[in-house]
């Protein structure tokens, strides 16, 4: 199993598709580990081995990755693991170690992580916000795993993880955001301290420890013990509503405050991103911000949503290079990467006033 | 202006400055956004753990027989050597647990096959206060039928 098929999965295109004008997809992330055995960061190397083997056969037996694809860290060129990141199948900690693996389902809806922090990090990532269908999708996954692998738990402290901060329900449920009207009317740090006080963290684009571009943000809950699932859900689902809510505010105030102002500012993005011949990573994710605002606001076709979200991952380093062939050096990424912007958007229209 | 600093780690431009004092002595280091998010520096949940664990202790007092891991290891690391750490560490995390995490006890599911005993307790006490609720309510249909609610959880929780 290869990055390239997943690069050329059909579903790829679906999995692509469907996110909102304001979240683009939920997330979903357990914490298991099994029972007796050395977590990764202090377990041997021929132990991590056989643990990711391990784990590997009982997931491949599960209806969820029939033909999905497995993908040891060991094997995978620096590229392509690069790419599974930028795609948020992997997280940076795995894709960096040599003795974890990947399960991925066939439709790449559903991803396990071998040996990351925790033995098993079982995530289900759904384009738009879709907070209890994929709840429900991780809770059949983990009740399939626990009936193949005997899964460390107590009774008073529930999943046994490596880290303090996991603890309990393993649970990490997140919202992938995109901001942009909180961002430009300065609110976001406001918005960042609220969220923070109440329990919720607010990170980048790729998790821990990344900037936001993009005005892109993952919200998720910090505590996992002593609340069930349920409340945790809750929590989240709460102050995700309420943050929609105050991102349609504040684009209709900007809209309507700056007029024309405002409607320049999107199609100077677009502007450039037709016609520049060498855009860096942050300057294009940025750009991008602004299209999706325009296709949120009927500037621009709401229909043309998906291709922009589609453009944020292709813009990014790996996919660039990948999809050219072959490693390249920044020059020659943002020279990629200005011409793969200047194709996608060829068929696209004016940016015209906000019509919603 | 002066010239931006470099990541101590690579050659970046450093974003993140950390200085830390170990016995009056004053170290800084200055870190790229990425060499700095690898160490979790910008992370405020493994940041707390870092200062709680990096409080100078005692020497090993605490070895898990299962995995060798001690008490000194997690100081260093911040997380534990294996599930059957946590019997072995659990009271000293104790304060740990509830400046991280608030709560000291789980009350989500449990593995398929295992009574998830925290969720029934946590309905217990909910409807023992919704009884005492109805009862003062003088809604004594309600509180009837939370009576039977409460002897079946109390069964549960404690098989004869």
């Amino acid at each position: 199993m290869s990055v390239q098929e997943i690069l050329a999965d059909d579903h790829d295109q679906a999995r692509a598709s469907g996110a909102q004008a304001v979240v683009l997809s939920t997330r979903i992330r357990l914490a298991r580990n099994l029972a007796g055995q050395p977590f990764p960061g202090w377990a041997k190397a021929p132990q991590r081995l056989e643990i990711t083997e391990r784990c590997i056969t009982a997931l491949t037996e599960l209806p969820r990755f029939r033909r999905g694809h497995v993908l040891r860290m060991a094997q995978q060129t620096d590229l392509d693991r690069a790419v599974l990141v930028e795609r948020h199948l992997v997280s940076k900690e795995l894709a960096s170690g040599q003795a974890g693996a990947a399960v991925i389902s066939r439709d790449q809806t559903c991803s396990v992580m071998i040996n990351e922090e925790d033995h098993l990090r079982v995530q289900v990532l759904r384009p738009g916000w879709h907070l209890r269908g994929t709840w429900n999708l991780a809770e059949q996954l983990d009740d399939a795993l626990a009936g193949s692998l005997p899964l460390a738990f107590s009774e008073s402290l529930g999943y046994l993880t490596a880290c303090p901060t996991n603890v309990g329900t393993g649970l990490r449920a997140s919202a992938m955001v995109h901001l942009p009207g909180l961002c430009l009317s300065g609110q976001m740090d406001k918005v960042t301290r609220a969220l923070g006080q109440d329990g919720l963290a607010v990170r980048g684009w790729l998790g821990e420890g990344t900037e936001a571009a993009g005005n892109i943000f993952q919200i998720s809950n910090q505590q996992t013990l002593g609340l069930s699932e349920d409340d945790i859900l809750k929590h989240l689902g709460y102050w995700i509503k309420h943050l929609v809510e105050q991102e349609w505010n504040a684009r209709r105030k900007l809209a309507l405050d700056e007029g024309d102002k405002f409607v320049d500012r999107l199609a100077r993005s677009f502007g450039v991103l037709r016609h520049a011949r060498l855009l860096s990573s942050a300057e294009a994710m940025n750009m991008l911000s602004h299209l999706r605002l325009a296709c949120d606001l009927g500037c621009l076709p709401e229909a043309l949503r998906d291709q922009v979200d589609r453009l944020l991952i292709e813009g990014q380093p790996a996919h660039v290079q990948v999809r050219h062939g072959s490693a390249l050096d920044s020059d020659g990424r943002d020279l990629r990467r200005a011409a793969v912007m200047r194709a996608a958007l060829q068929a696209f229209p004016e940016v015209g006033p906000p019509t919603a | 202006m002066s010239l931006p600093l470099k990541c101590s780690l690579c050659a970046e431009v450093a974003t993140v400055h950390l200085s830390q004092v170990v016995g009056g002595k004053v170290t800084k280091v200055h870190l790229c956004e990425a060499c700095a998010g690898k160490g979790g520096a910008v992370d405020p949940a493994v940041f707390q753990l870092a200062d709680a664990l990096h409080a100078p202790g005692p020497p090993a007092e605490l070895t898990c027989p299962q995995c060798g891991f001690t008490d000194v290891d997690f100081r260093k690391r911040g997380r534990l050597g294996c599930p059957a750490c946590w019997e072995i560490f659990g009271g000293a995390l104790s304060p740990l647990l509830v400046k991280v995490q608030h709560e000291s006890a789980h009350v989500g599911r449990a593995p398929l096959g295992v009574a998830p005993l925290g969720q029934l307790r946590q309905r217990l006490a909910a409807a023992r206060t919704a009884m005492a609720a109805a009862i003062t309510a003088e809604d004594y249909e309600v509180a009837a039928r939370l009576r039977d609610e409460i002897a079946g959880l109390e069964a549960a929780l404690n098989p004869a």
